[in-house]
């Protein structure tokens, strides 16, 4: 009975309920899916959200603190509303923190079947050529990639999705390398699967939650990248709205009117620390070592 | 050279076999108790481990003893709460584990000492050896400092050197080739019955006068098992160790046991003399595990199996545990726990259909305590 | 033991190779035409042919490969073409400057990370445990640049304990005191987010090797938990060490922006200055230097990982 057991495919396996408490998703993780709901809505409907432009401000009103009338917020530099900036913001900050992670999310686990998979040598020549990348600091690479491509927000995008494809690899190798041997694949191949077929239903399915709950966590880390490449001025050009950018821009006015500075920073951890613990809840409720690279 | 005879397929109180072992042959008659050699004494011992509202009673009221230079084996199924049960009279389990009950070792009271004299006693008193043997090394560090560490700990040696030398003797002692070799070796860099040989050793290494092990072979290959099996059966010969093995293998407790209790969620449901119980078992959950040992050069047939499942550990049942899979079920099996009656000469079994209890039956309590 | 050295340098040639290909090409796909560029609009096609072929940009990629690497491993490294100075010395000088930074800041994220994680892991279900988890949490979390403005404002200025900028101070600097009070405020911006990611992963290895077997077989012998941690702690140095060689790799790379906000004379800086300046030679060189050294970092972490863990000396 225990050889046909261990045949099936874990995924079909009938979760066997330990204890007589389901499983949920905790509290602090729920928390976080709320806020990471609530920013996305913000970044969608920003234009209802305000009524104040992100881009062109009213010069008079420059450097207002927060608290002013018609401004939450304040004003930067130029009179433009704070607030709008941060809502109008949300778009270009989430979206290159969150595409870069869901191409490296689709490429390195491509890779990471791939290698995991294949014989020996195709597996040494995948990790070999992911590793030359894993020598890299990861931010001074996407600096340069970015530089050389030149500034805007889909070169930042492709810059961020290269430097993030290792890690992903990696934790999708890992754990195919883990399922490679188990009984079920055996069953699969001498059932004639082929080699996709395999990769698609038995094994994806399989290091789906690793995988995906390693991505949630590192969308926190390429928010905080991507607003970085915008900050160093690498990202989208002014005078758009962008959190990275945002502060690059008020940093001159940092000895006059600190308060300004505390709105993006903290959007920017807010948005982060939300989608790690997200990752985190995710990871302990789908039953995954959590393995930080 | 061990097995066979005694456990035939079929039905139960079949006369007994061939021999079962040199070894058992040899230390037919009790060994008498060595001054400074103590027994182990466990009256009602019961575990409970607590986690938030719930609780489970893992081990229920057992009571067992193992005297110097004898063999008791607590045979059962996994779940049964074997190991619980060993690793309770060590007091190893961690602050979730209520244990409720008398342990003694000689004069002193295990249950009531405090922590750092239990420490004194574990590793020198009493030794566990554990299963899996590979696990029980630190990965690390040489093997050889590893066994010194443990004479230099109950300082049993005075010095360094002599605890080098003590320990090389050991290696030698449980039948390692080349102890010198041994002993500068890492753990990986050793076999697995080499590494089980050093985990024994390790064991022996204070004297003690009791030895627990628990599935010593169950990690092992067969016949690495049998030289296994006559190591402790040679050690404790010579060092007068009470042993108290846990295993779920029968054909181990035919081996080695001078006794055999046999466990069933969280009881023991029938003990005595090893030949006793084995051959002439008189609980139908015995006579069932027996039964299902497939003996081969037997007629093909269906293999035996017991229909059902054992409980979940911890579960609570009124009356007997094994009710709902015993062919000799009666209605009051369902609502009174069994007591253990005596049916021969140190033989106990809780089934009171099998073994009525008529005036003059020697009746040893209910070992299956009742449902909240 | 010299064996694996051996192997593990060898295995470092090909990545060695396959970095300098990636910034080869990484130059390379900058767009534009840069013979163009540096001529003007008014050059003429004979003028720029001439300079092409001086540069060596007509030949086939592969060549231009090759004599480049030829190049660097005579250590010429091009001409900043901002500074009109050699680029190797620029980038060493600039180098030491980031390793003197990362090697404070990596001391204090593993004394912070260590402490927090084995709290959040010996402590389990305790509140210690859980404010250390939710302290490792944030410091992921906390992007460079804040937590650098912040200390700037809040604790520079506002207290005026340490500098706001720089690596020793313009008048009357130099020495241990005045170079630790700078380096104080970008070390910690420095050190939190791998004191996140040392203590998250210190916390998970502490609880997987305290309930390794081995672990409860000590117990068994009746060792004091005390000394029990100790050897615990001794199995966790070879996770530490693999650890300890990923976070450099990442401070090394993270400290543009702190360096940036500090103005730190790190390569750091230098590659940001130099792309505003779009001086290319020195962003090569800074991305170049820095990926040798986390290599050789690297190198040294592995040496000393089996050094500890006899298993790792067995196989490659």
């Amino acid at each position: 009975m225990a050889t046909i057991d261990v045949a099936v495919n874990p995924r079909f396996r009938r979760r066997v309920r330990t204890s007589g408490t389901r499983r949920r998703l905790p509290t602090s993780s729920r928390v976080a899916g709320g806020i990471v709901a609530l920013l996305l809505l913000a970044a969608l409907f920003a234009p209802l959200l305000t009524s104040q432009s992100p881009t062109v401000g009213v010069l008079g009103d420059r450097l207002q603190g927060p608290g002013a009338a018609g401004h939450l917020l304040g004003t930067d530099g130029q009179g433009r509303d704070i607030l709008a900036r941060l809502l109008y913001g949300a778009r270009p900050s989430l979206l290159t923190g969150m595409i870069p992670v869901a191409v490296a999310g689709l490429l390195g686990t491509a890779f990471g079947l791939i290698a995991g998979l294949g014989k020996p040598l195709l597996h040494s020549v995948v990790m070999r050529f992911l590793d030359v990348f894993y020598a890299f600091p990861a931010v001074l690479l996407a600096i340069a990639i970015a530089a050389a491509l030149g500034s805007g927000s889909s070169n930042a995008i492709i810059a961020l999705s290269v430097i993030l494809v290792p890690p992903v690899a990696r934790v999708a190798e890992a754990e195919t390398g883990r399922l490679r041997n188990a009984d079920f694949m055996e069953a699969a191949r001498a059932s004639g699967s082929s080699w996709f077929s395999l990769a698609y239903r038995q094994v994806l399915p399989n290091i789906a939650p690793a995988v995906v709950v390693y991505c949630t966590a590192l969308i926190g880390l390429s928010i905080v990248y991507s607003a970085g490449l915008s900050y160093l001025g690498l990202g989208i050009a002014p005078p758009a709205a962008e959190w990275g950018l945002m502060i690059s821009d008020l940093q001159q006015y940092m000895f006059t009117t600190p308060a300004l500075l505390i709105a993006p920073a903290l959007a920017i951890v807010v948005a982060s620390v939300s989608f790690n613990v997200l990752g985190d809840g995710l990871g302990s409720y789908l039953n995954v070592r959590s393995e930080t690279v | 050279m061990k097995r066979g005879g005694l456990l035939k397929n079929g039905d139960a109180g079949t006369p007994a076999g061939a021999s079962t072992g040199a070894h058992r042959a040899a230390a037919a008659a009790p060994a008498p108790s060595v001054p400074g050699k103590n027994t182990l004494r466990v009256r009602e011992l019961s575990t409970t481990f607590v986690s938030g509202r719930r609780e489970v009673r893992a081990v229920r009221s057992v009571s067992f003893e193992v005297r110097p230079g004898r063999t008791l084996v607590l045979l059962g199924e996994s779940g049964s709460g074997k190991s619980v049960t060993a690793r309770a009279v060590m007091r190893l389990h961690g602050p979730r584990a209520v244990i409720t009950g008398d342990v003694t070792l000689g004069e002193v009271d295990l249950l009531a000492i405090d922590d750092a004299a239990m420490r004194g006693i574990r590793g020198d008193r009493m030794a566990l050896v554990p299963q899996d043997p590979s696990a029980a090394l630190d990965p690390l560090r040489r093997v050889g400092s590893q066994i010194t560490e443990v004479l230099r700990l109950h300082g049993v040696v005075p010095d360094k050197a002599s605890a080098r030398a003590r320990a090389i003797e050991l290696l030698g002692l449980v039948g390692i080739p080349d102890p010198q070799r041994a002993f500068r070796s890492y753990p990986h860099e050793l076999s697995g019955g080499m590494r089980q040989r050093v985990v024994i050793a390790m064991g022996i290494s204070c004297d003690p006068e009791v030895i627990i092990a628990d599935e010593p072979t169950t990690a092992l290959d067969v016949t690495v098992q049998a030289q296994i099996l006559d190591l402790f059966a040679d050690l404790q010969r010579r060092l007068d160790t009470a042993l108290l093995m846990v295993t779920h293998d029968v054909g181990v407790a035919a081996d080695i046991a001078d006794e055999v209790a046999v466990m069933y969620a969280g009881s023991i449901v029938e003990t005595g003399p090893a030949r006793e119980v084995l051959e002439r078992p008189r609980h139908p959950y015995t006579q069932a595990l027996l039964a299902a040992i497939p003996t081969p050069g037997v007629e093909r047939g269906q293999l035996v199996a017991i229909s059902g499942a054992p409980p979940m550990a911890g579960e609570d049942f009124p009356g007997c545990a094994f009710a709902a899979r015993c062919p000799f079920v009666q209605p009051t099996c369902r609502t009174t726990p069994p007591p253990l009656v005596g049916v021969g000469s140190g033989h106990l079994a809780a089934c009171p259909v099998i073994n009525p209890i008529t005036p003059g039956t020697p009746v040893l309590g209910p070992t299956l305590e009742n449902s909240r | 033991m010299i064996s694996f050295l051996l192997r593990r340098v060898l295995a470092s040639v090909p990545i060695l190779i396959g970095v300098s290909i990636v910034v080869f090409i990484t130059i390379k796909i900058i767009p534009g035409d840069p013979v163009a560029s540096l001529l003007g609009p008014t050059s003429t096609p004979e003028a720029r042919a001439a300079l092409e072929e001086r540069l060596g940009l007509d030949e086939p990629l592969p060549v231009q490969y090759v004599q480049w690497v030829w190049h660097l491993l005579q250590g010429d490294l091009g001409t900043s073409i901002s500074k009109q100075t050699q680029v190797l010395g620029l980038v060493l000088d600039a180098f030491w400057n980031t390793l003197v930074l990362t090697a404070f800041a990596a001391l204090l994220a593993f004394a912070l990370g260590i402490s927090l994680g084995a709290v959040a892991a010996l402590r389990r279900g305790k509140v210690s445990a859980a404010i250390s988890n939710g302290i490792a949490l944030v410091s992921i979390s906390l992007p460079q640049y804040s937590v650098g403005l912040l200390l700037i404002i809040y604790v520079a200025t506002g207290t005026g304990l340490f500098p706001t900028a720089g690596m020793y101070s313009a008048i009357g600097g130099g020495g241990w005191g005045d170079l630790f009070s700078h380096l104080v405020l970008p070390g910690i911006t420095a050190a939190l987010v791998p004191a996140g990611i040392i203590a998250r992963m210190f916390r998970t290895t502490v609880i997987d090797v305290m309930s390794m077997d081995f672990i409860d077989a000590l117990r068994a012998r009746g060792m004091s938990e005390r000394r029990i941690l100790l050897h615990a702690f001794h199995n966790t140095t070879p996770t530490l060490l693999t650890i300890a060689g990923l976070q450099l790799g990442y401070l090394l790379g993270g400290v543009v922006f702190v360096e940036t906000v500090f103005s730190w004379p790190g390569i750091g800086l230098l590659v940001f200055q130099s792309i505003a300046q779009r001086d290319l030679p020195v962003i090569q060189a800074g991305v170049i230097v820095s990926a040798l050294a986390f290599v050789l970092i690297n190198l040294v972490v592995d040496a000393l990982h089996a050094t500890i863990d006899p298993r790792m000396r067995a196989h490659s």
